[in-house]
């Protein structure tokens, strides 16, 4: 009898301290990483973007020059620095019951208020993007925790016990496969509707930043959309990793001491498993911040501050105020160039053998 | 490799997805019974009474046990029929199987932009490591696997579109072969010699423009290229690579040392090589790609599946969310045992495996 | 299959539900407002994408052979008489030609070239004759039209007064033809008769129903008996009305063609050939007009106004519409059970800068329900004033500080929704004691929970649009904000009552004045967050001669070559 029971203690109880051992990587791991870093110019701006984006999530209330809801209706549409424009200004005027059309030519100079303009609304882009900052990363982080959570555990059961298992949960995770990402989590966002969870903001609560908003909102939906869409990468990684470790040596002295299923895969298969998993994890990362900023490009989100809704926001205006739309996408770009370096970093220093899996935009 | 071995595997591989079929079917149609909302509220009348809407459940037959109703659309499927779309008078197979040929158009047009691009420049930047065009090559890869496609989009609109006017900025104008058509019945070749002939450059190009194929290519230009840069991006990657593996093998050195010419040294073996494990990764990414069709043709108004399942969505248009899901996750499982059968036939150690 | 037992087959069972989907759709919201795809699954988003909405303006190698004389040159280029051909481009194609079987704007706005009603409206709303030489009140309750004569069906039949009563038969009796979802329009309406021996036709009423005739010049198109009931007519793809544009060709959701009817009743129009197409997205119509391949486009966005004002062979026409934009405060949950509480709702709103700032003063405050010109109409009320200082002392006064709110939107429905209504969530958010957040949803799941017939399936705070085209405060209040109204938020005794008492005041001016106290009353309850009166901005061809209307109706009949 297969021995199932552990799985009723999920991962997150038992392994999650087994994954910090774990990751003290072997030494000569660590060594390649260094030697990796050092030797690659790109490993470095990886790092450095990234950094530079964790920073700005982290301080958003301190760094954002304005509170980015607030409007100021009268200061819509202001250019970037440097883009000061002419502009035609169309209105109406009622003359004797009838509507008429007035054009009015005036510049639009931009102001060091808003350094990156303001959008439709008047607020200030620059703020905006600074907080959508926060959004993507902690979509993608906690995102890829629930799918790496779900698919590892999936994947190990199945590599770990291999037969019939393997074969229910591999065709289950084929059938997943057959609907890409960003359809699947279309239709159950669009489905299921968008639920958020307001998260109050310890900046403004400790009163540094008063002005600023007092909660964050996080759009729950969304983040357990994605991550539930990408585990099968996770399953597949986990899955293959344990079908070559289950026959090692000391998988078999270790079973013929009598330790539990529960004890061998989480003592001695996962930690076999965790570089690639660790690699995979990253990618994921860049592939749920282009789904999470898809799905806002939609409509398809919780909260108005991500980069992909003020995409969609700025979309209207492209051929009066083309920054709306472009600046978010730059700091989507930045980001997920960022993560993709680290990637390539990391597998080339720990070469996991796993090649250009996970989802793309 | 025998070709009896590789029948069998092609056959295996062709059951296993009638199965994995089967399993979207399910999934579809359990999404119905998981997700909240009673589709009787989208399609009553607005002063229903609870005696219509318990008619219009009778009618639909969404008052049966889920079994009876799963094994009834089961029965439905095998025959072709998807049920009657809620909002529109038709039934849901016909306006799937309707927009299928403008997702599938735009996918191929795609596929075609990104291998025509990628191997070749995964080649050079591969056989001219450290120059500049490696330089280039590996750049525009980085970004192009960084970018969301949406924005992306968005991006050649405002450029080529806003300010030159040099493209429509959506929608679909005719499909390919009714272009190619019209084009065929109505071009005239005697007209432009004479133009050309004549330098009346500005009516030749305007004669020209007005060709269906043209004003085809026109509005395909744009959601091609930007569904197929990630791909392009990608592809060009993994060329790059596998071509420095391959060119790094002893075997190649080899060929070198017997004194084969360059040319072949490269293209024959090392390409070869290279190729299969490049159209493994395309094989998975296919759902990108399909994923990728739904964002664009959003963007660019493109009347394909992608639109029509989000509008179905919104108005949880069932029979319709069901068809096109199904439609895409089927064309998905096809399209991937083709790509495992070509697979096979250029790396027959796939087969022994 | 469906049972054989079952009242309703398949067939009707899906007309049905196509026509209440219609309805729903548009929940009395008309057509499309600033239809930007944004939300991509918007309601425009899919069939207003149809294949070929690029096709350029039928040239005259392209016509239908019927159009036939005079245009049989080989080339475009060397034509020199093409008749005067008009392209329409809306942002949605027609879901049916069948003119009682469905509630859109774009749909009416294709049908009504091709049929008729006994009664229409001049531009500036007032009713007059159309296929009615006249009409009456004999007694409460029942009214008469006399039918005109020497008016003919595309088809050659003339008309008579029985294709009158069944046409509005078939509107308000479901066992008349269809279930048509147009039965409300006609409110009141229980059913009509040919007079014996005579050329007229009488309608009868529940109750006085004051405003009959203000209905018959909005609604009901006039179709020919024998033609509906011929076994091999399919009216949601052919059409025989009697109006001024036969069909020449229909492609479903891409394009309907439209040819001179040369034995109309009146002067033949001056536009020979009319066609429709649809685009969704507001910057490909500017292009498409930019380019000339089409003549009239409708819903152009304040952003891209500044573009045709530029251009020299378009320009922009811009009418206040009939439509009022808002926002509903359901009445039996709190916070907005309070009065107090919805008043300061209207105070917290800066209502001049949103229609200044966002729609580019494209749009009129408003203060009431009805709006300014319809009957009802209170002069003497204001919109409420930007006082968010009162604002919140209403707030606090009515007990209700720290409220959450939360203001459901549809994206794309109305020129600038999702912009005004962010404006106002921001505003009434930044009142120190309430906060408020915003929810972006699809119009169809919206307009859904709103027209179920059931209040608490509703939003308590939602952004929508009403189109009344009978310029009578009748037909915004009764739905909107009476007890029993089918979109209703709000119940008010008071309000009731003066409503009932309205619709069986006989005396125009006795009628006008409840109705006027009504919105006083109503602007002072505040069921609503009181928003814009939206305009309609249409680009046109300056090859075109052309004024549009208050009730978004393209009417082709009045187009004419510019000089």
């Amino acid at each position: 009898m297969v021995d199932l029971d552990w799985l009723l203690h999920p991962v997150a109880s038992g392994a999650l301290s087994r994954l910090r051992e774990a990751l003290r990587l072997s030494p000569r791991t660590v060594r390649n990483l260094r030697t990796e870093f050092r030797r690659s110019a790109l490993a470095k701006l990886g790092v450095g973007l990234i950094v530079c984006a964790l920073l700005v999530a982290a301080f958003a209330p301190a760094l954002a020059p304005h509170n980015p809801t607030n409007q100021n209706l009268n200061d819509n549409q202001l250019p970037p620095l440097g883009f000061d424009r002419q502009t035609t200004n169309t209105t109406s005027k009622m003359v004797n019951g009838s509507i008429e059309i007035v054009n009015e030519t005036s510049w639009v100079n931009s102001t060091g208020e808003h350094p990156l303009g303001t959008d439709s609304l008047g607020r200030d882009m620059l703020s905006r993007t600074i907080y959508g900052a926060r959004t993507s990363l902690i979509v993608g982080v906690i995102g890829t925790g629930i799918a790496a959570l779900f698919g590892v555990t999936v994947g190990l059961l199945a590599g770990y016990y291999s037969g019939r298992i393997d074969d229910a949960l591999m065709r289950s995770a084929d059938v997943m496969l057959a609907f890409p990402s960003l359809v699947l989590a279309v239709a159950l966002v669009g489905l299921i509707g968008t639920a958020s969870v307001r998260v109050p903001d310890p900046f403004v609560r400790a009163g540094l930043t008063p002005n600023m908003p007092e909660t964050f909102t996080l759009p729950g939906t969304v983040i357990i959309v994605v991550g539930l869409v990408n585990w099968v990468w996770f399953a597949r990684v986990a899955r293959s990793e344990a079908l070559s470790v289950r026959s090692e040596e000391y998988i078999k002295a270790a079973r013929a001491v009598g330790a539990s299923d529960r004890h061998i895969v989480t003592r001695h298969v996962l930690p076999n498993s965790i570089t690639p998993i660790i690699v995979l994890a990253t990618i994921q990362v860049a592939a749920i911040i282009l789904l999470e900023s898809a799905l806002a490009f939609l409509g398809f989100s919780g909260t108005t501050l991500s980069w992909g809704f003020d995409i969609a926001q700025g979309r209207q205006y492209l051929s009066s105020s083309w920054w709306i739309a472009t600046i978010p996408g730059v700091a989507i770009v930045l980001t997920v160039v960022g993560i993709n370096l680290v990637g390539d970093w990391l597998r080339d220093a720990l070469d996991p053998g796993i090649e250009g899996e996970g989802g793309g935009p | 490799m025998t070709t009896v071995s590789l029948g069998r595997f092609l056959l295996k591989r062709a059951v296993q997805g009638v199965f994995v079929i089967w399993g979207v079917v399910t999934v579809v149609f359990l999404l119905r019974f998981i997700t909240p909302g009673d589709p009787v509220t989208f399609i009553a009348p607005l002063d229903a009474s609870q005696e219509l809407r318990r008619r219009i459940a009778a009618e639909l037959g969404l008052n049966r046990p889920i079994y009876v109703q799963y094994l009834d659309y089961l029965a439905g499927l095998l025959q072709g029929d998807m049920g009657y779309s809620y909002i529109s008078n038709t039934e849901a197979s016909a306006r799937v199987f309707a927009r299928l040929p403008a997702t599938v158009e735009l996918a191929v047009a795609a596929t075609v932009v990104a291998v025509a691009l990628s191997i070749p420049l995964g080649v050079v930047s591969a056989t001219r490591r450290h120059e500049p065009v490696d330089y280039g090559a590996t750049l525009f890869s980085l970004v192009g696997i960084s970018t969301p496609n949406f924005w992306l989009g968005i991006m050649l609109v405002l450029l080529l579109a806003v300010q030159f006017g040099l493209f429509p900025t959506s929608q679909r104008g005719t499909g390919f072969l009714p272009a190619v058509a019209g084009t065929v019945g109505q071009f005239d070749p005697g007209l432009v010699v004479r133009l050309a002939v004549e330098l009346r450059g500005e009516a030749l190009l305007a004669y020209l423009g007005k060709l269906p194929l043209v004003t085809w290519l026109a509005h395909i230009t744009l959601p091609a290229v930007t569904l197929g840069t990630y791909f392009t991006a990608l592809i060009t990657r993994l060329t790059r690579s596998g071509m420095l593996d391959e060119l790094g093998k002893s075997y190649i050195r080899a060929s070198r040392a017997k004194g084969l010419p360059e040319s072949l040294v490269r293209y024959k073996h090392a390409l070869r090589n290279t190729l299969a494990p490049v159209i493994t990764v395309v094989g998975l990414q296919l759902g990108t790609l399909i994923g990728g069709a739904v964002i664009t043709e959003a963007v660019f108004a493109w009347p394909g599946l992608g639109t029509e399942l989000i509008r179905a969505i919104n108005l949880r248009d069932w029979p319709l969310i069901q068809g096109s899901l199904i439609v895409i996750g089927a064309g998905f499982v096809v399209v991937n045992t083709l790509v495992d059968a070509l697979q096979a036939y250029l790396d027959p150690r796939v087969v022994a495996d | 299959m469906p049972e054989e037992d079952s009242s309703l087959n398949r067939r009707s069972f899906v007309k049905l539900a196509g026509g209440a989907a219609a309805s729903v759709a548009l929940a009395g919201c008309g057509g499309d407002g600033g239809d930007t795809p944004t939300d991509a699954g918007g309601e425009d988003g899919g069939d207003g994408m149809g294949d070929g909405d690029d096709t350029p303006t039928p040239t005259a190698t392209e016509t239908d052979d019927s159009m036939g004389d005079g245009t049989d040159t080989e080339t475009a280029t060397d034509e020199p008489d093409m008749g005067f051909p008009v392209t329409i481009t809306q942002g949605q194609p027609p879901s049916t030609l069948d003119p009682h079987n469905h509630r859109e704007t774009p749909t009416d706005s294709v049908v009504l070239h091709a049929y008729e009603g006994v009664l229409t409206r001049e531009p500036t709303g007032e009713v007059v004759e159309k296929l009615a030489t006249g009409f009456e009140r004999v007694e409460p309750g029942l009214v008469r039209f006399e039918v005109r004569e020497d008016v003919r069906f595309h088809n050659g039949d003339d008309l008579t007064p029985r294709d009158i009563a069944y046409s509005i038969n078939r509107i308000v009796d479901g066992d008349v033809g269809i279930e048509s979802p147009q039965n409300d329009q006609l409110a009141g309406v229980t059913g009509a008769s040919v007079v014996d021996g005579e050329r007229a036709v009488e309608v009868e009423s529940d109750g006085l129903n004051p405003v009959v005739f203000s209905l018959f010049a909005s609604y009901c198109d006039v179709m020919q008996r024998s033609w509906v009931q011929a076994d091999d007519t399919e009216p949601a793809t052919e059409t025989n009305g009697t109006g001024p544009f036969q069909l020449s060709s229909y492609e479903e959701g891409v394009e309907v063609v439209m040819e001179r009817f040369e034995d109309y009743w009146r002067e033949p129009a001056d536009v020979t050939e009319l066609t429709f197409l649809a685009a969704g997205e507001p910057g490909t119509r500017v292009n498409q007009l930019l380019e000339g391949e089409t003549d009239v486009i409708v819903n152009v966005q304040p952003q891209e106004i500044s573009r045709l004002s530029d251009a020299d062979n378009a320009r922009v026409a811009a009418e206040a519409s009939t439509r009022i934009i808002y926002n509903g405060m359901r009445y039996d949950v709190e916070p907005f059970s309070d009065p107090d509480f919805r008043r300061a709702m209207n105070y917290a709103v800066d209502l001049d800068s949103i229609i200044e700032n966002v729609l580019q003063t494209f749009g009129d405050p408003t203060g009431q329900p009805t709006l300014e010109g319809f009957v009802g109409h209170n002069p003497d009320v204001d919109p409420y004033e930007h006082d968010p200082a009162r604002a919140e002392e209403l707030v606090s006064e009515s007990g209700f500080e720290g409220a959450e709110l939360e203001l459901h939107t549809p994206n794309g429905r109305y020129l600038r929704d999702f912009e005004i209504a962010q404006a106002v969530v921001e505003q009434v958010d930044s009142l120190s004691n309430v906060s408020c957040e915003i929810n972006q949803r699809d119009f169809g799941s919206l307009a859904g929970e709103l027209t179920d017939g059931d209040i608490t399936t509703s939003p308590p705070l939602y952004l929508i649009g009403w189109g009344n085209s009978t310029f009578d405060a009748s037909q915004t209040v009764i739905p909107l904000l009476t007890s029993d109204g089918a979109v209703s938020s709000y119940s008010n005794e008071e309000v009731d009552s003066m409503m009932e008492q309205a619709q069986n005041e006989g005396d125009r001016e006795e009628r006008e004045s409840i109705l006027q106290e009504l919105n006083a009353t109503l602007h002072d309850q505040a069921p609503w967050i009181f928003l814009n009166r939206q305009y309609s901005v249409y680009g046109a061809s300056n090859r075109v001669e052309w004024t549009p209307r208050a009730d978004e109706r393209i009417d082709a009949y009045a187009m004419s070559p510019a000089e």
